[in-house]
């Protein structure tokens, strides 16, 4: 099935050629043109530098954030810092045709006076995952690679959120953060959670990454508890009263799994594939 | 800074109007939060929390989560006002804070360096009083001429050590940016996770030094007097410097440790206090323990619900609050 679709894919390749120069408009609203085809790339979000991976430019990338570390051979590009202390001389003096940068920090406008050329794409919500895929395609001349990705990420995803339908769905809060930080329905890592199988016991109305009253958690009883340790919520006070408590179902995340959790890229299907073994793991076999 | 210290005459009616306020406020900082608890049920958890029988459902939200969370409020409020009293009347200073001597700097370095390194949980309270500790014995050692401490050597090492402790803790978060928002967090204050067993910890180290500073009070009413008129009236100034300051370090060090740096109240709840029952030490001390106390469990039942089941930062309502109500006085009295 995956062959004759993307074998169709190549017979509609032709249709599929990016035009330069480019004009689009990036996530902070600007108008940017892209005079031609860009081959030296320096991205500074992991997630899209995911994405420039999996359309099969991986050898454009002259640069990257600090943060990012997937696939494995990006670690071998050069690092100009992060969000909020990228090098923005050494990204300069690199000569990139492109900086793919985030719409935070302020990168993208110190680097647009010094007349580098620079898009700002955030992804942010689930649907973001698959627009900024398609977008990245269009500029880096990998549309018909960029559709083929969303179809392959997509058909995972859908994979696994049937797969999880067929067990009971259990009330669950995740904790991101210790503060405690949660997350809301309409988040990304909210519309994960739900397609995992797991009820959220946050309301939505919250918005996406509330700070929460350690009490909601009581009063709503969760019976699974993500993110934290089994020690850790039974030195929480009344904790030992909840469901997930009592029936020792407080389960830590991996530390990789985490990181795909936390970034809306290509490995989203893997990473609910991780959630839901993680949620029910009598479906762990399969 | 009032030089002369009368004490107002309205003392009792003050103490009875705070006590009275006090209470009310933690009567509804029990009953209302993310979910409200009826009156029946906030006494019943009481009973049962008291003579320690199986507690179920609301009960458990009231006594094992709430009654700590209100009472680390009233110590913590409470000592950090204690300290700012005796810090204002050390360095007759209007600005002076308990966290002057670099406490809330050096405990804020502890525990982020604690949360960096991943150690458990219940050590980062530890990692920051001793950081903390440290950061006082450095200042009081850097700015000790022998044995005499001169005031304005202090309040300088003090800055100094303090701002060199916040660099150092920032350019660790900026290096571990996924630690970066437990430890803003840390450094904003954080009740949320008080409870029965912390407040236990606490509370023989919050005595002993509560005590401490209240026996100091009646030399340190001497002090307003300046240094050099203390020391004829036979105190002996140096001595009580060393001794004021290790008692409201170690006050304010055990009371920030477990909810991380509550500001604002340390600095506003003995000046309105000052305004209420005048600068009689041994009085001021313990009425701005009281209205501290107020004060915290006020700022934090609001942090709780105004957009509830969310929450505020303490910290922030708590400057909204106090700040406010502080402004109110001072024109009052204008």
């Amino acid at each position: 099935m995956k062959r004759f679709v993307l074998s169709t894919i190549m017979l509609l390749g032709c249709a599929f050629a990016t035009k330069y120069p480019l004009t689009i408009k990036d996530d902070l609203g600007s108008t940017v043109v892209i005079p031609r085809e860009p081959l030296r790339i320096i991205s500074m979000l992991p997630s899209n530098t995911e994405t420039i991976c999996a359309l099969d430019v991986c050898d454009r990338l002259i640069g990257r954030d600090d943060y990012s570390n997937f696939p494995k051979s990006v670690e071998k590009v050069q690092a100009f810092g992060g969000l909020y202390n990228p090098n923005v001389e050494a990204i300069i003096a690199a000569k990139p045709d492109l900086v793919i940068a985030s719409k935070y920090g302020k990168l993208a406008e110190r680097l647009n006076q010094a007349g580098i050329p620079v898009i700002a794409v955030n992804p942010e919500t689930y649907q973001d995952i698959f627009k900024k895929t398609t977008l990245l395609g269009k500029v880096l001349n990998r549309e018909k690679q960029a559709s083929a990705l969303n179809i392959k990420v997509q058909a995972e995803v859908k994979k696994y959120e049937i797969l999880a339908r067929s067990v009971k769905t259990p009330k669950v809060y995740f904790e991101i953060d210790p503060a405690p930080y949660s997350i809301g329905p309409n988040s990304f890592m909210g519309v994960i959670l739900a397609k995992a199988g797991g009820q959220n016991i946050i309301p939505a109305e919250l918005g996406d990454f509330p700070k929460i009253s350690p009490e909601l958690v009581i009063e709503k009883n969760p019976q699974v508890i993500l993110g934290l340790s089994l020690a850790d919520a039974q030195k929480r006070p009344g904790w030992s009263s909840i469901d997930a408590v009592k029936n020792k179902k407080v389960i830590e995340v991996p530390w990789e799994l985490n990181e795909m959790l936390g970034r809306p890229g290509p490995r989203i299907g893997e990473a609910l594939k991780g959630l839901v073994k993680l949620l029910h793991p009598q479906l762990a076999k399969k | 800074m009032q030089k002369s210290l009368p004490l107002k005459r309205k003392v009792y009616p003050t103490l009875l109007l705070t006590v009275g306020v006090l209470l009310l406020c933690v009567l509804l900082a029990v009953s209302l939060g993310s979910v409200n608890i009826p009156l029946v049920t906030t006494l019943l958890a009481l009973w049962k929390g008291i003579s320690n029988q199986a507690r179920e459902g609301l009960e458990v939200i009231v006594w094992d989560v709430r009654f700590p969370r209100v009472l680390m409020g009233m110590l913590v409020g409470g000592c950090l006002a204690m300290s700012g009293a005796t810090y204002q009347g050390l360095f007759r200073n209007p600005l002076a804070d308990p966290y002057l001597m670099g406490v809330a700097s050096g405990a804020s370095l502890g525990a982020t360096v604690g949360l960096i390194l991943g150690v458990p949980n219940a050590w980062i309270p530890v990692l920051a009083l001793i950081a903390s500790l440290l950061s006082v014995a450095l200042i009081l050692l850097l700015s000790a001429q022998g044995k005499v401490l001169k005031t304005t050597n202090l309040i300088l090492t003090g800055v100094v050590v303090g701002s060199l402790s916040t660099a150092i803790s920032t350019y660790l978060m900026l290096n571990h940016k996924d630690d970066v928002r437990q430890v803003f967090f840390w450094t904003l204050g954080n009740l949320a996770f008080a409870s029965w067993q912390n407040i236990q910890t606490m509370l023989p180290y919050l005595l002993v030094g509560g005590l401490f500073l209240q026996s100091l009070a009646r030399p340190l009413n001497t002090l307003q007097l300046g240094e050099a008129t203390a020391y004829s009236l036979g105190i002996p100034v140096d001595r009580l410097k060393w001794l004021l300051i290790i008692a409201s370090s170690l006050t304010t060090a055990v009371a920030v440790s477990y909810v991380g740096i509550i500001g604002f109240v340390g600095l506003i709840a003995p000046h309105i206090m000052r305004r209420l029952v005048g600068s009689h030490y041994p009085v001021l001390i313990p009425m701005s323990a009281l209205l501290g106390g107020v004060l915290l469990v006020a700022a934090d039942l609001l942090a709780r619900t105004l957009i509830r089941p969310s929450e505020l930062p303490v910290g922030i309502v708590m400057t909204l609050v106090g700040g406010g109500f502080f402004l109110y006085l001072l024109r009052k009295n204008a």
